[in-house]
C-alpha cells in the first residue's frame, strides 16, 4: 500500500513536471508588464490619418508581446492620448500621462510633441521616438528624441538631385512652396536652402510662404515658374499641393512636378484633388518603405499582420509610419533587454538601447534601412536613403528605391 | 509694370473674397451686436454642405448649390433657436462667448459628420484664367469679386431701405428698446444667423472653388478679420473698399516683400494695417459713431 501511494506520487510529480516544461514560456513565469504613451491626434490637424498611424503602432505591439516579448518575458502595454498635434496641449498632457502610466518610451507624432517635450525629456529620462523625418532646428547631439528618417531637407534633397540626374542636367532649379503655421515647415525650407547654398547642382528660386488653407497661389506659382523652377517641393499640407497644382494649372504649367512628403503625398493629395491622376508625374519621397511596393518584405509583414493581428488599415504611407515606428522602437527595447535585463528596463535602458548597435533593415522587415543611431544627433547622419514614388500613366508607381540621401550642413 | 498690375488686380480680388466673407461676421454684428467668434467655422458648414449636395450626393450643381443654401439658412435658424434665443436682453458679453463656444462645438460637429478628411471641393467657377494681353487673371477670383459687390450693394440697401433691414438695425442698437417698440427681436436675430450662413456658403464657394475643403478651412475667418475690423463692424459697403485695401496690401507684400525678407510679411501685413487703423479709429474706417445723450 505504502509503496502504490509512492508510485502515484512520483507519477503525479512527473505529470507536473511535463506540463510545466509543455507550458508556452509566458504562462512559465508571468512577463514584467511595461507601459508606452502613444501621442495622438483625432481631434487637430492630422485626424483624418491617425487611425492608420494607429492601426500599424497598436499591431505590432501586439505582434511583439506574443512573438518576442513573451520569450524575453517582457510585455509592451501601448496606450494612446490625444494632442490634437498641438505643442501646449502636449505639454499640458505630459506631467500626468508621466505620473500614472509611467512609460518607458513615448510614440511621438510630430513636431509639436519634439517642441513640448524636448527640454523636459533629459530630466523624465524618457525617450521620445518618432515616426516622422527629423528637423533640423532639433539637430543637437545628446538628444532624447529620435527619428528613423533624416530631416525633411535631407529627404527634399535626395529627391532634387536623383530628378536631376533623370534630367541630366547640371542644376536643378526648385521653389520651395512652405508656411509660416509652423516652425517645422520654416525649418524645411532653410535647410533646402542650405544644402542650395552650398550645391550647385540644386538651385532654390525662391521660397513662397503661404497660409495652411491658401486662397489663391496663382501669382507666387507665376512667379516661380518665370524664374525657371523646374519642381516645387512641398512638405506642408494638402491644402497647399492642391492649391500649387491649380496655380500651376492657371499658368498653363501643368507638366511641373510636385514634391511631396509622407504626410501630404500622391495618395492624399490626390484625392484632395479630385483624383490620382492628377499627380500624374509627380513625387513623394521619404525614408521608409513605399507603398508602391507589394513585393517586398515589409508588405508580406504587414499582410502577416492584417490577417492575424487584426490590422484593418489598408497597406499606406501612413500605416507604414505608425508600423516603423514601432517596429524600431520593440528592436531598441530588445537591445534593452540585452543590456540590462527584463526586470531592469527603463527609459534610459530604452535609450542606451538604441544606441547599442544597429538596427539592420531586415530587423524592420524593410520598412526603414540600416538605423545606427548615434551621439551626434536625433537620427542615423550616415548611411540613410529614401524611397521616391510617382504617378506613371494613372497608376501609383515606385520610381527609385534606396537613394542615397546627400550630405547637408547643419542650418 | 505687368507684374505690378497682376499683383495689383489678384490683390484687389483677393481682398474681395475676404469682404465676401467678413460679411458674415457684419451681418450678424448689424443685426444682434454679437460678434461671431465661429464665422470661419460656419464657412466650412456653408462649404461641406455644398460638397455634400454637390459631389457627395451627385446631384447637378445647378440643383446641390440652392439645396446647401437652404440647409445653411436652416442650420443658421436652428443655432439661433437652440443659442440665442434665450439670451434675448442678456448682456452681449454673454452672447459673444456663446459664440466661441459655438466655434468649438461646430469644430467637433465636422469630425463626427464628415471626418478630417481633405476632400476636394467642386469647381462652381471655371479655373482657367482670363487673358487680357500680357495680363493673366483668375477667372473664379474675378467672379467672387463680382458676387461680393452685388451682394454688398443689395444688403446695403436692404439694411438702409427696407423696414425689415431697419428693425435689425434697431435690435443692434438695444434689445429692450427694440421690444418695446413691438420689433421682434428673436426674429431679428434668427434671420441675421440665417443670412449670415448663406453668406458664408457663398464665401466657401468663392473661396475653395476647385481646390480642397477640410476642417482647417475655417482659418479663413480669422484672415477676413482685418477686413471687417478696418471697414467698422456695422458697414456693408465698407467692406469692399476695405478689402481693397487689406488686399492690395497683401499682394504687394507677397510680391515685393515676401522674397526680400524671406517670408512672412503678407500674412502679417493685414493685422498689423487692422492694429494701426483701429488706433486712430476705434470704430473702423465706416463704422457708426455712437453718440449719446445724457
Amino acid at each position: 500500500m505504502k509503496s502504490f501511494g509512492r508510485t502515484v506520487l512520483a507519477v503525479l510529480l512527473a505529470g507536473a513536471a511535463v506540463f510545466a516544461w509543455a507550458l508556452p514560456a509566458s504562462l512559465r513565469a508571468a512577463p514584467v508588464e511595461y507601459n508606452v504613451a502613444g501621442l495622438a491626434d483625432y481631434s487637430g490637424p492630422y485626424a483624418d490619418v491617425m487611425p492608420l498611424i494607429s492601426d500599424g503602432r497598436k499591431a505590432v505591439f501586439t505582434w511583439w508581446n506574443k512573438e518576442v516579448g513573451a520569450k524575453l518575458g517582457v510585455q509592451l502595454n501601448f496606450k494612446e492620448f490625444d494632442t490634437r498635434y498641438d505643442t501646449a496641449q502636449t505639454a499640458s498632457l505630459w506631467p500626468g500621462v508621466l505620473a500614472d502610466l509611467k512609460p518607458i518610451m513615448i510614440m511621438g507624432l510630430g513636431g509639436p510633441d519634439v517642441a513640448a517635450l524636448r527640454q523636459r525629456l533629459p530630466d523624465d529620462k524618457v525617450p521620445l521616438l518618432m515616426s516622422t523625418a527629423a528637423y533640423g532646428f532639433a539637430w543637437q547631439p545628446e538628444t532624447w528624441f529620435f527619428n528613423p528618417r533624416p530631416t525633411y531637407a535631407h529627404e527634399a534633397v535626395a529627391f532634387a538631385e536623383w530628378y536631376r540626374g533623370q534630367k541630366g542636367a547640371k542644376t536643378l532649379k526648385v521653389a520651395v512652396i512652405s508656411s509660416e503655421a509652423s516652425p517645422a515647415y520654416i525649418d524645411i525650407a532653410k535647410g533646402i536652402e542650405k544644402y542650395a547654398s552650398m550645391n550647385p547642382t540644386v538651385e532654390v528660386v525662391e521660397t513662397v510662404y503661404t497660409a495652411v488653407q491658401p486662397t489663391d497661389l496663382s501669382s507666387q506659382i507665376r512667379r516661380v515658374v518665370r524664374k525657371g523652377a523646374e519642381a516645387l517641393l512641398i512638405q506642408t499640407n494638402t491644402a497647399v499641393v492642391v492649391a500649387s497644382k491649380r496655380g500651376l494649372e492657371a499658368a498653363g504649367q501643368g507638366g511641373i512636378p510636385l514634391m511631396m512628403s509622407s504626410h501630404n503625398g500622391l495618395a492624399a493629395s490626390g484625392k484632395a484633388l479630385g483624383g490620382l491622376e492628377q499627380l500624374e508625374g509627380s513625387f513623394e519621397v521619404y525614408g521608409i518603405a513605399s507603398p508602391a511596393d507589394t513585393s517586398g518584405s515589409a508588405y508580406k509583414f504587414y499582410e502577416m499582420l492584417r490577417n492575424d493581428f487584426g490590422v484593418k488599415a489598408p497597406w499606406n504611407i501612413l500605416a507604414i509610419q505608425g508600423t516603423e515606428q514601432a517596429l524600431y522602437s520593440v528592436r531598441a527595447v530588445e537591445q534593452a533587454v540585452k543590456k540590462v535585463g527584463a526586470a531592469n528596463l527603463t527609459g534610459s535602458a530604452v535609450r542606451e538601447g538604441l544606441y547599442a548597435g544597429k538596427i539592420p533593415s531586415e530587423a524592420t522587415f524593410g520598412f526603414l534601412p540600416d538605423l545606427t543611431f548615434t551621439r551626434e544627433g536625433p537620427f542615423p547622419v550616415r548611411g540613410l536613403t529614401a524611397n521616391i514614388t510617382t504617378v506613371k500613366g494613372g497608376k501609383y508607381t515606385l520610381a527609385a528605391a534606396n537613394v542615397p540621401v546627400p550630405v547637408v550642413e547643419k542650418w | 509694370m505687368t507684374d505690378f498690375l497682376i499683383y495689383l488686380i489678384e490683390g484687389a480680388l483677393i481682398g474681395q473674397v475676404y469682404a465676401l466673407i467678413a460679411m458674415g461676421f457684419v451681418v450678424i454684428y448689424r443685426a444682434s451686436k454679437v460678434f461671431n467668434f465661429a464665422q470661419g467655422e460656419l464657412v466650412v458648414l456653408g462649404g461641406y454642405l455644398v460638397w455634400w449636395m454637390v459631389l457627395g450626393s451627385g446631384l447637378p450643381a445647378w440643383v446641390g448649390i440652392p439645396l446647401a443654401f437652404a440647409l445653411a439658412a436652416l442650420t443658421g435658424i436652428v443655432i439661433e433657436r437652440i443659442f440665442f434665443s434665450r439670451l434675448v436682453g442678456e448682456s452681449l458679453f454673454s452672447m459673444v462667448m456663446v459664440t466661441v463656444g459655438l466655434l468649438v462645438l461646430l469644430r467637433g460637429v465636422f469630425l463626427v459628420i464628415w471626418g478630417a478628411h481633405v476632400r476636394p471641393f467642386p469647381m462652381i467657377v471655371p479655373m482657367r484664367p482670363l487673358i487680357l494681353g500680357e495680363l493673366f487673371i483668375s477667372r473664379s477670383l474675378l467672379i467672387g469679386g463680382a458676387v461680393t459687390v452685388v451682394a454688398a450693394v443689395g444688403l446695403s440697401w436692404f439694411f438702409n431701405r427696407t423696414t425689415a433691414g431697419l428693425r435689425m438695425t434697431a435690435v443692434a442698437e438695444d434689445h429692450q428698446i427694440a421690444m418695446s417698440l413691438g420689433i421682434s427681436v428673436k426674429r431679428s436675430v434668427a434671420f441675421a444667423w440665417m443670412l449670415g450662413a448663406v453668406l458664408s456658403t457663398v464665401g466657401a464657394i468663392v473661396f475653395l472653388n476647385g481646390k480642397s475643403l477640410s476642417f482647417l478651412a475655417s482659418d479663413i475667418g480669422f484672415a477676413a478679420l482685418p477686413v471687417a475690423m478696418l471697414a467698422g463692424l456695422e458697414s456693408i459697403g465698407g467692406l469692399i473698399l476695405a478689402g481693397l485695401v487689406v488686399g492690395i496690401a497683401q499682394g504687394m507684400a507677397a510680391a515685393y516683400l515676401d522674397p526680400l525678407l524671406g517670408g512672412g510679411v503678407s500674412t502679417v501685413l493685414p493685422f498689423v494695417v487692422m492694429i494701426l487703423i483701429l488706433f486712430f479709429r476705434p470704430n473702423g474706417l465706416f463704422g457708426w459713431k455712437l453718440i449719446e445723450r445724457v
